[in-house]
This record gives structure tokens, C-alpha cells and sequence, in this order.
């Protein structure tokens, strides 16, 4: 971040005329961005009347340039009206090409058949600019522009004169980053089209492809593709959910199911060829759908409040605002360090970073008291514990003292300097204050400001604006203890970090200590209280009391008791009280979450499958409504049933296939081990090139039946190909492999020994396996009928019921022809279900989306009404039901 | 209801063991003619079927067909407290929720009952049409258990090769490979030890020997094992129940392009 880094965006300039927040988009060319490290990203920056003279040769399309010298320019901390994020202008975009069937879309065979734009000014809640360019005719869209062209190489060219007219600030768009602007590059440059290529705000730069890598520890190695758009941010929504958030899916349509509550269709490449190929109907109806997809990131970015998180967490630590999303952690911490130094006037060492495996000792756990507790249980949670901690303790790069320094000044242990639990040694605060102890003062009380102004706050878009301050000012804070434990990193300093997670085990300790020794039978409390837990930052105490508001006030008596014992600025708070609390083991629990004695706020669990991704959402939904019955209904037998029932219709293969799907990322392409998510990908690719999972994706698949002894790499199948084949689930995997540890774990504590009836008793003696129409001898097989009113085997010249059933022959007829019947209207309900979602009812459904229940629910009922279908024509080939 | 009685209760046994390595729930489906099952293994590769006609059984009653669900692993356990000459008795009520196992040793003086819960296996009937087939050999079954067991140590797959000299397995693997021929016998007095031929058309097929080391489990059933073949139907093999039904496990050829 030194020299010629142009165009800083974010960095929206206030003309010094009174008139208030007129957007104006200016280059900045900072040779000299260290002036005295003011400047940070995303805040304003004055430039006082006459300190400039305006260009009249611009080297860019900015609407003015000027130049100023850099001690003229003056930047205003994000205060106040300073506060406010400038309207910038936000294109979210989304192409759509055409494919050949079975290959993923080629730049340099592939046309580019649709561009979809939508403009939005931030802070206004509609877009400005809806528009379509299309190849060949498309029928008008009502909200939108729509452009057709002929030929590629203009409609290419004309989208790049577009974004050069709307000059947008920002562009988003969901994994455009990896594949629409390369793709769009690439195809540019296969089509001879040279205007193109200049999508940045300086007209002499041309845009290009690199291929980058990205490596953090926090968010594992992705392969990337970059960019070069000057003047522009780039904010790819899939980065952005791959970084912040953890899902099973990063499909759009998963994403927006989970944060907007609404599903999308998603039309399979294969199928786009088609409707480009068909009339402008057809084609309408495809940009339609182009035009959805281009929505969807921008609302996405709304909802999450991505904008304003981003841009509080690029004034917060003075990165650029692009950092965030292309650089790691550290990059945060050194920046806030250097501007620190600076002010300090302390030079930082360049230290050669290598990688070492030098391990220190991390959080202390203290070892549970495992059970179901049907009394509340209080929880006292230190406050920023490792903040606190390196505030309290001076604990710094610039205050760490050698032995031999000790000796050479004769310091005094305890007066001048403070020995740390590991013995590493510190010089006290009255001497020398530490860099980053203020660091962190100035983040938490800038966070304790934040959430007290932003309680008074009324405006939404401040308010937006502060809580992402907060929550930006928080994850700074918590990661300065990282970076100084980060071997790999710029700076480490295991003394820091060691001492840090050495004062955290002891306060710990103490905490517990202290509270039982004190709530006591003896000190006439109630009962003796027990510490039956404790993590990192936090003990949960049973104080023997049975009701909320006892608990409570004791709770808040054992907090302040507590925060006494120790060094300023740390502080034991009292949060909530767990009632009912399950105790299942490290890191492991469940518990009903009270903050007031009135009503609960949550069902809280931690390390439970619930939250876990390598697990089908059977196992999701089955423990999360097993715990709710046992926690908020207070109804174990009701759990119990429920498991059962699950049990049972799984062994009956009644369990909606989307609900067995189990997703794993792609994140490697050679494994030692074969592992069941990589081998199926290797399988998919030879099906099918094109819809095959790519590096870095996550692979759904299920668990398949197959020869006896066959590894679970070899039984993993996609699920839409079981789907099509009806291939049989392998119910005993899941029963043993996937339910069963995650029941035992949250029933043993409750049910004891007894839990174990859970998994083989009389309600797992039911099961049905299905035939699979390929495989090894179902070519070769026929099925036998059987018989309609009690599945007895027919002879062959019976066609509908056996001879015990031939009086009920009529009763049968009608059951058929009701379950045919209900059959029937299910799928008609999911199929406009389906229409509905893709907000027409007069078309067919091209929805393939594998992260949409619906789908594999209306796959599985078109199947069974076929079924249903055939079984009832058994009937017309008999006349009279004779046979 | 069913009440069948067994004399030679160590056939029942016998089929199990057969059976076990390939098939774990299974629908046993008794009629007034006798008791069938008919199941495939779970790869959907092979294919069991087992035929017991009343005559094995004496005596035999079944007033309406009665389809009995049974876990194999249960069965096998509760056959293991069988002896090896007891007569064993069948016996299911209607509705059938459990089957009832007597055993009773030639001495009559000790008898144990059995009450195995059942289950309810809903799935498909699924069945191989019968074809002539264009070879037939019928062998020892000893000898082929034999053959079997030792190509399996070279390579997964064996190939059976029908001509009218004899029949050929061999097989090839990493470590090298083998092969056994067996001559048609020529003797007059054919016991069981003799290899015969039928033929329409020299065939030749390949088969992953796994399963037919598993089919070979049931040597001890007969002396003598069956196996008829047509490219590319699935191979039968066949071991005769004495005169009162049969094993017989179908299976799918290996084909080329498959992994």
C-alpha cells in the first residue's frame, strides 16, 4: 500500500460547496498515501476551496480530476455526518451462454447469448436501470429494457459502453469473479472485439484475466481469477457467503433460500442451449430468468448488509476496501499496527516469515460433569477475554523484557515488570505502555461507543451503518491475539500469545474456585454451587437452585464477586441461564437460553449436529426436533416416539431423498484416502463434463446400496441420477453411520442404558427395498405380480388378486384408484408450487436445482404416479375383473 | 397357517450358510405347493432363488400363502442352536408377526422352540426367465468350490470357457495367471465325479469370482453343481435339493466397458 495506488474507491470526495452529499466520483492518484496515515479506506476526504486546480486533460472517464498536494487533503474520521456511506452507484450483472450438451460452456466456442444489468444507488431500496441485452429478438419484459442484438461482437461491445456510461462505483454479481468476467474477457478477445477489454475507469488500461491463489488458514486455499477494473470495486457475492457464512450450498438458489426465504428456479445448462434456440418467447423467458439472477446478488448484499459491514471493516483497520475480500486476516492487524507505530515513532522489524510447527498451549476446558440438568444453570462469560487480558497484563511486542535486560537495569518483579504464568516477562505499564494494549483500548471503547450511539440511533441506515461498526471493531479486536500466535504470519510472538492463553487457563481456575468456595451452604447461599463446566471464556454454575430468578440474581452476585478479584479492564459478566441444560461432553451441550426469567429467547446448542455440515439435514432435522421435544416441551417420551417414527420410515424408504443428501467440499483434487465426495465427482465427470463438481464446489451425494464390505467411497451416488434410477438407498448406513451416534449422544444422558432401544426395536422390523432399473441383472430380471389385496405371490394366470382375494376384488379396485388419486394431487400441488416460484403458470417447469427439497419431492411423485398408474391399468387388461 | 416339519433338518442349515454371504432380509413365500424365496444381493448382481416343494417336508400344511419376512443373521444365530440330526419344525400363524422353530434331536428327548420375530420386507418380485441354454455343465461340486477358491487368489474375475473337449476357467491378474480344464468324462459309469457337457454353441463368459465363491458355499448341499450359460444372459448354477427342490443363484456377466 505504498506507491501508485490508484484510485482508492470508497474514498468519495465531499466538494467543499455547502450543498450536502453530492456523489461525485473522483480519481485519486495517492503517490503519497503514507502522509501521515489519516487516510484510511472507505472514509471522506475534503479537499478545502482553492487548495486544487482541476484538470483539463483527463486520463480518466471520472467526471472531474484535480490535482492537490497530498498535506492539502483533509480526511474526516467516519463521525457523525462523516458517518454517512456515499450513494455509490451499484451494477449487479449475470450472463447467460449457450452450451453444447455435457460440456461446460468454452469462451472460445460458446456464444455469450444474454447480459442482464441492474443499476442501484446505495441506500435507495429499487434499482434505477433494469436492462437485457440479448441475442436475437426477445419479446418486450414489463420493468425492463430490453436490447437485442444480432451479432455477439455487439452486444459485447455495446454492454462495455454501457457500463463505461452508468459508471458504476461498485459491481457485484454471484461467482463473477471465477467465471462471468473472465468468460466475458475471453470471449471478447476470441471475437476481435477491442473495445472491450476496458471495463476500468482509466481509459489507457486494458482489463485483464490473472490467475490468483489464495491461501488462509481461516479460510482454506481457493484458486481464483482476478480482475483489473481501476476505479471499481469488485464484490463477488459467492466469495463474500464462502468467507462469511457456512452452508451446506453456495448455489445461488441455496443461498437465497437460506437469507432471503424464497427459492429460485434454476434452469440446468443444458436446457439454455434449447430455449435460445427456440423463438423470442422462449428467449424472453430465459431473460427473464437472467434478469432474476442479476437481481438476486444485489438484494442478497441488501439483506446482509454487506456493504456496510465491509466498508465499517475498511475504516476500522485502514485497509483498502478490495483487501477484505482478496487478502487475510493479518493484513488487518499489521495495517493498525503500522499506523500505530507510526504515531509512536517506532520502526517495525521486516521479519522473514517462515512456517514453524512451534505449538503453545491454547483455552482450558474444564472438564464436564456430563448429564441432563432440569435445574437452571447460570453462565458467567469474561468479557473480550484476550483483549482484556493483554490490556490488563501490558502484554506487547514493545514491552516483552529479556532476562538480561532485567538483570542489566535491576527491575523489580512485580514494580517494574510482571512475570506471566508461562515466564515470559513484561514491563509494566507506568513504564512503557504497549502498542497493542492501546490498540485495543482504542477499538473497544471506539466498540462501546458504537453500541451506545447505536441504541440511541433512529435512522435505519445509520443504524445499519453502526451496528456493522461494532461488529467490525469486535472481530479487530479478537484477532490481535491471533495475530501474534500466527507462526506462518508477519509478526508472531509466541511470548504474547502464550502468556495470553496462560492468564485465560488461570482465570479460569480461579473463577471456579472462587465460586465454589464462596456460594456456599456455609456462607448461607441456598446450596453449595458446582462449576460443572467451562470453555475458554466462560463457566457454567449450578447454584442448587431450582427457579429462573433465583439463578439470576445469583448469577449477577457471583459475576460482580467475581470481576472484584480481578485486574481492570477484565470483567466476569453474567449472560443467561441454561434451563433445561444438556451436558453431552467438550463442547458439546444443548440448553433452553434465558436472559429473563419471563420468557426464553432461544434453543441454544453447540457442537451438535444440528450445525454440522458433513451430515445429511435428516440428522439436522431429527436431533433439532428431538431436542426441542425434550427441552421446550419438556417431553422426552414424545422424543422418543418421534425418533422411532423417523427410524421406521426410513428403514421404509418414506424419507424424502433431499433430507439423506450429504454435501462435502471439493477442496483438493488428490486425496490419500479415497473419500466418498471425491470419487463420485470423478464418476460424474465421465457421465457428464459440464454439471460435474469443479475444484472447490461442494459435492452432494447419497449413500447407495451396494456387494457386501464395499467402502463408503464406492456406495456414494449422485442424487439425482438415484433419483432417476431408483436406485436403493443404503438405509442401514444411515441408520448406523448417521443417526445413530448423534441420538445416542443426546439420549444416553437422559434414558441411560435404555437408549439403546432406540435403534433396533420393534419399529425397525418394517423395511422395503427398492429395485433399481439398471445395474449388473436388472436387465435380465422380471417382476412378478403380486397380489393387489395382500402382496401374496400371483400364479400366472391371476393378474389382479389371489384366490383369497377374489371376493374384496372391488374394495381393491377403489383403493387403488384412491391412492392414484391422492398420488395425482400431490404432484399437481408441487408442480405449481414449482410454476409459482418461477412466477408463471402457463409454462412448463425446467427447474433442476439440486438444493431445492421441492425438487426431489416432485421428481419422486412423478415417479410414483406413473407407478401408480401402471398398477391400475392391471385392472383394464382384465375385462370384469375376471382374472 | 404354516406347520412344516423337516426330517433332515441340517438342509435348512445348510441353505442358510449358502445364502447368508449374500442376502440379509428375504421374504420366504410358502403355498400349498411348498416354500420359495427369491432375493437379490444388495450390488444387484446375483440373484438367489430357492425352491423347497412339500415333499421335503413331512408333513407339510399351508392353508393360504403366507409371506414370512426373515433377517438372515437372526436365522443364522438361531439355527447354530441346532443339531446337526435334528428334525426341524416350521410353524407360522396367521397374520404372521413370528415363526416358530422346533428342534428336535432323533433321541426325542430334549426339545427346543424358537420364536423368531419376522419382518415386514416390502419389495419386489423379481425373477429370470427360464432360456435354453447354449452350454450346460454339470461337475463336481466339490471341484468347482476347488477351482474357484484358487482362481480367486490371481485376480477378481474368472473366465469359463464351454467347448466340446471340456470346460476351461481361467483368470489373470497383477501376479500372474492360471487356469483348470476338465474333460468331458468318457466313463460309462458316471458318478459324481464325472464333468459332462451339454452344448448348442461354444460359449464363453466372464464372471467376478467373489460371488462364485459364494454361490460354492453350498457345496455340501449336492454332489454335484450345475451351470448353463448364454452369451450375455446370466449364468444359472444349480445345486439339487435331493429330489425335493433346488438352489440356485443366477449371476451377470462381468462386461468390458465397466470399471
Amino acid at each position: 500500500m505504498t506507491n501508485n495506488t490508484v484510485a482508492m474507491l470508497g474514498h468519495a470526495v465531499k466538494a467543499h460547496d455547502r450543498r450536502p452529499l453530492v456523489p461525485i466520483h473522483v480519481v485519486i492518484n495517492l503517490n503519497l498515501l503514507e502522509n501521515n496515515g489519516s487516510i484510511k479506506g472507505a472514509n471522506w476526504i475534503e479537499l478545502p476551496p482553492g487548495s486544487y486546480t482541476l484538470r483539463t486533460v483527463k486520463t480518466s472517464t471520472a467526471q472531474i480530476e484535480v490535482d492537490i498536494p497530498y498535506d492539502h487533503l483533509v480526511s474526516h474520521a467516519p463521525i457523525g455526518e462523516w458517518g454517512r456511506i456515499a450513494p455509490l452507484r451499484i451494477l449487479s450483472f449475470d450472463i447467460e451462454c449457450a452450451g453444447r450438451k455435457g460440456i461446460f460452456p468454452e469462451p472460445n466456442v460458446d456464444p455469450v447469448i444474454q447480459i442482464a444489468s441492474i443499476v442501484t444507488v446505495q441506500g435507495q431500496s429499487t434499482p434505477f436501470i433494469r436492462n437485457i441485452m440479448t441475442l436475437k429478438g426477445c419479446s418486450p419484459i414489463a420493468g425492463a429494457h430490453v436490447m437485442s442484438f444480432d451479432q455477439e461482437r455487439d452486444l459485447l461491445a455495446k454492454w462495455q459502453e454501457f457500463v463505461a456510461r452508468v459508471d458504476p462505483d461498485v459491481i457485484i454479481g454471484y461467482n463473477t469473479a471465477n467465471f462471468d468476467l473472465p468468460y466475458l474477457l475471453d470471449r471478447a478477445s476470441h471475437l476481435r472485439c477491442p473495445s472491450f477489454p476496458h471495463l476500468g475507469r482509466l481509459p489507457g488500461v486494458e482489463t485483464r484475466v490473472k490467475n490468483t491463489r489464495f491461501s488462509s488458514k481461516a479460510h482454506g486455499t481457493r484458486e481464483s481469477k482476478e480482475v483489473n477494473m481501476e476505479g471499481r470495486i469488485q464484490l463477488d457475492m459467492l466469495q463474500v457467503m464462502q468467507r462469511d457464512y457456512k452452508l451446506r450450498s453456495y448455489t445461488l438458489n441455496a443461498v437465497c433460500a437460506h437469507f432471503l426465504g424464497e427459492q429460485k428456479e434454476d434452469v440446468h445448462h443444458s436446457i439454455i442451449t434449447e430455449l435460445q434456440e427456440g423463438s423470442d418467447e422462449t428467449r424472453r423467458r430465459l431473460a427473464v430468468y437472467c434478469l432474476k439472477d442479476a437481481y438476486l446478488p444485489q438484494r442478497l448484499m441488501d439483506k446482509l448488509m454487506c456493504l456496510y459491514n465491509y466498508m465499517e471493516m475498511a475504516r476500522v483497520t485502514g485497509v483498502p476496501f478490495n483487501y477484505l475480500l482478496t487478502r487475510g486476516q493479518q493484513i488487518k492487524v499489521i495495517s493498525q499496527l503500522y499506523r500505530k507505530a507510526l504515531d509512536e515513532n517506532l520502526v517495525i522489524p521486516a521479519m522473514r516469515s517462515g512456517a514453524s510447527d512451534e505449538a503453545y498451549e491454547g483455552a482450558t476446558v474444564i472438564e464436564p460433569i456430563k448429564g441432563y440438568y432440569d435445574v437452571p444453570i447460570a453462565t458467567l462469560d469474561f468479557a473480550s477475554l484476550y483483549p482484556s487480558i493483554m490490556m490488563a497484563h501490558n502484554l506487547c511486542y514493545t514491552t516483552l523484557l529479556k532476562p538480561q535486560t532485567i538483570s542489566e537495569l535491576k527491575l523489580k518483579k512485580g514494580v517494574d515488570y510482571e512475570e506471566t504464568p508461562t515466564g515470559d516477562c513484561f514491563v509494566s505499564s507506568q513504564h512503557q505502555k504497549g502498542i497493542l494494549p492501546t490498540i485495543l483500548e482504542d477499538l473497544l471503547s471506539a466498540r462501546k461507543r458504537a453500541k451506545n450511539d447505536l441504541k440511541r440511533e433512529t435512522d435505519p441506515f445509520v443504524k445499519a451503518v453502526l451496528d456493522g461498526r461494532q461488529l467490525a471493531l469486535k472481530i479487530s479486536a479478537n484477532s490481535v491475539y491471533g495475530f501474534t500466535g500466527a507462526t506462518v504470519g508477519k509478526l508472531p510472538c509466541l511470548q504474547i500469545s502464550s502468556s495470553v492463553t496462560a492468564y485465560g487457563r488461570v482465570m479460569i481456575e480461579r473463577t471456579r474456585k472462587e465460586v465454589e468456595e464462596h456460594f456456599t451452604k456455609a456462607n448461607g447461599y441456598p446450596a453449595d454451587a458446582q462449576v460443572i463446566y467451562g470453555d475458554t471464556d466462560s463457566v457454567m454454575v449450578r447454584f442448587g437452585v431450582d427457579n429462573l430468578e433465583q439463578a439470576m440474581a445469583l448469577g449477577h452476585e457471583a459475576a460482580e464477586f467475581a470481576t472484584k478479584r480481578f485486574i481492570q479492564p477484565i470483567r466476569l459478566e453474567f449472560e443467561k441461564v441454561y434451563f433445561p441444560y444438556l451436558l453431552i461432553n467438550k463442547k458439546r451441550y444443548a440448553g433452553l437460553y434465558w436472559t429473563r426469567a419471563d420468557k426464553y429467547d432461544k434453543m441454544d446448542t453447540k457442537g451438535i449436529e444440528t450445525v454440522r455440515r458433513d451430515n445429511c439435514r435428516l440428522v439436522q432435522t431429527l436431533i433439532d426436533t428431538c431436542l426441542r421435544k425434550i427441552l421446550i416441551d419438556r417431553d422426552v417420551v414424545g422424543a422418543q416416539n418421534y425418533a422411532k417414527q423417523v427410524i421406521s420410515d426410513l428403514l421404509q424408504n418414506k424419507i424424502d431423498l433431499s433430507l439423506l443428501v450429504i454435501s462435502k467440499a471439493l477442496t483438493k483434487t488428490e486425496y490419500d484416502a479415497k473419500q466418498a465426495h471425491v470419487e463420485l465427482a470423478k464418476r460424474m465427470k465421465k457421465r457428464d463434463a459440464g454439471s460435474a463438481p469443479a475444484l472447490g464446489d461442494r459435492v452432494a451425494y447419497v449413500i447407495i446400496k451396494a456387494a457386501k464390505g464395499a467402502a463408503a467411497y464406492e456406495k456414494s451416488e449422485d442424487p439425482i441420477w438415484v433419483l432417476e434410477n431408483n436406485l436403493p438407498i443404503d438405509t442401514n448406513y444411515y441408520l448406523d453411520n448417521q443417526l445413530s451416534k448423534p441420538l445416542m449422544r443426546i439420549f444416553e444422558p437422559i434414558l441411560g442404558d435404555k437408549a439403546g432401544s432406540l435403534l433396533n426395536g420393534e419399529h425397525t422390523r418394517s423395511v422395503s427395498v427398492s429395485a433399481p432399473t439398471v445395474g449388473g441383472l436388472m436387465r435380465f430380471t422380471v417382476k412378478r405380480l403380486k397380489c393387489l389385496g395382500c402382496k401374496a405371490l400371483l400364479s400366472d394366470d391371476e393378474k389382479i388378486v389371489c384366490k383369497d382375494c377374489k371376493g374384496r376384488v372391488e374394495e381393491v379396485y377403489h383403493r387403488q384408484l384412491e391412492v392414484k388419486n391422492e398420488m395425482e394431487m400431490q404432484y399437481n400441488r408441487l408442480w405449481t408450487q414449482c410454476q409459482r416460484c418461477q412466477g408463471s403458470l402457463h409454462q412448463d417447469v425446467l427447474c433442476s436445482s439440486r438444493d431445492c427439497p421441492i425438487f426431489y419431492m416432485r421428481k419422486r411423485a412423478q415417479k410414483d404416479v406413473s407407478e401408480a398408474a401402471v398398477t391400475l391399468a392391471r385392472f383394464d387388461d382384465c375385462p370384469g375383473w375376471r382374472c | 397357517m404354516l406347520e412344516a416339519r423337516l426330517p433332515q433338518g441340517a438342509v435348512l442349515k445348510k441353505i442358510v450358510d449358502a445364502i447368508k454371504e449374500i442376502v440379509s432380509d428375504a421374504n420366504f413365500d410358502c403355498t400349498d405347493s411348498g416354500i420359495t424365496l427369491q432375493a437379490m444381493d444388495s450390488s444387484h448382481v446375483a440373484l438367489v432363488s430357492l425352491l423347497l416343494t412339500s415333499e421335503a417336508f413331512d408333513p407339510y400344511r399351508c392353508d393360504r400363502n403366507l409371506t414370512l419376512g426373515i433377517n438372515i443373521k437372526t436365522l443364522v444365530q438361531i439355527l447354530k442352536c441346532s443339531g446337526n440330526d435334528d428334525v426341524i419344525t416350521l410353524r407360522a400363524e396367521e397374520p404372521a408377526d413370528t415363526l416358530a422353530l422346533v428342534f428336535e434331536p432323533p433321541s426325542l428327548e430334549r426339545i427346543s422352540e424358537y420364536e423368531m420375530k419376522l419382518m415386514d420386507i416390502d419389495n419386489e418380485r423379481l425373477e429370470i426367465p427360464d432360456t435354453a441354454y447354449h452350454a450346460e455343465i454339470t461337475m463336481a461340486a466339490s471341484e468347482f468350490q476347488r477351482i474357484c477358491r484358487d482362481m480367486q487368489t490371481l485376480s477378481e474375475s474368472v473366465t469359463i470357457e464351454a467347448t466340446k473337449e471340456g470346460v476351461k476357467f481361467s483368470a489373470e491378474g497383477e501376479l500372474g495367471s492360471g487356469s483348470v480344464t476338465l474333460k468331458q468324462g468318457g466313463s460309462i459309469d458316471s458318478s459324481a465325479e464325472t464333468t459332462t457337457i451339454e452344448l448348442v454353441q461354444p460359449t464363453t463368459q466372464t464372471f467376478s469370482v467373489k460371488y462364485l465363491v459364494n454361490f460354492s458355499k453350498s457345496t455340501s448341499l449336492a454332489g454335484q453343481v450345475r451351470l448353463a450359460m448364454t452369451a450375455p444372459l446370466p449364468m444359472l448354477v444349480e445345486y439339487k435339493i435331493s429330489d425335493c427342490g433346488h438352489l440356485r443363484f443366477f449371476l451377470a456377466p462381468k462386461i468390458d466397458d465397466e470399471e
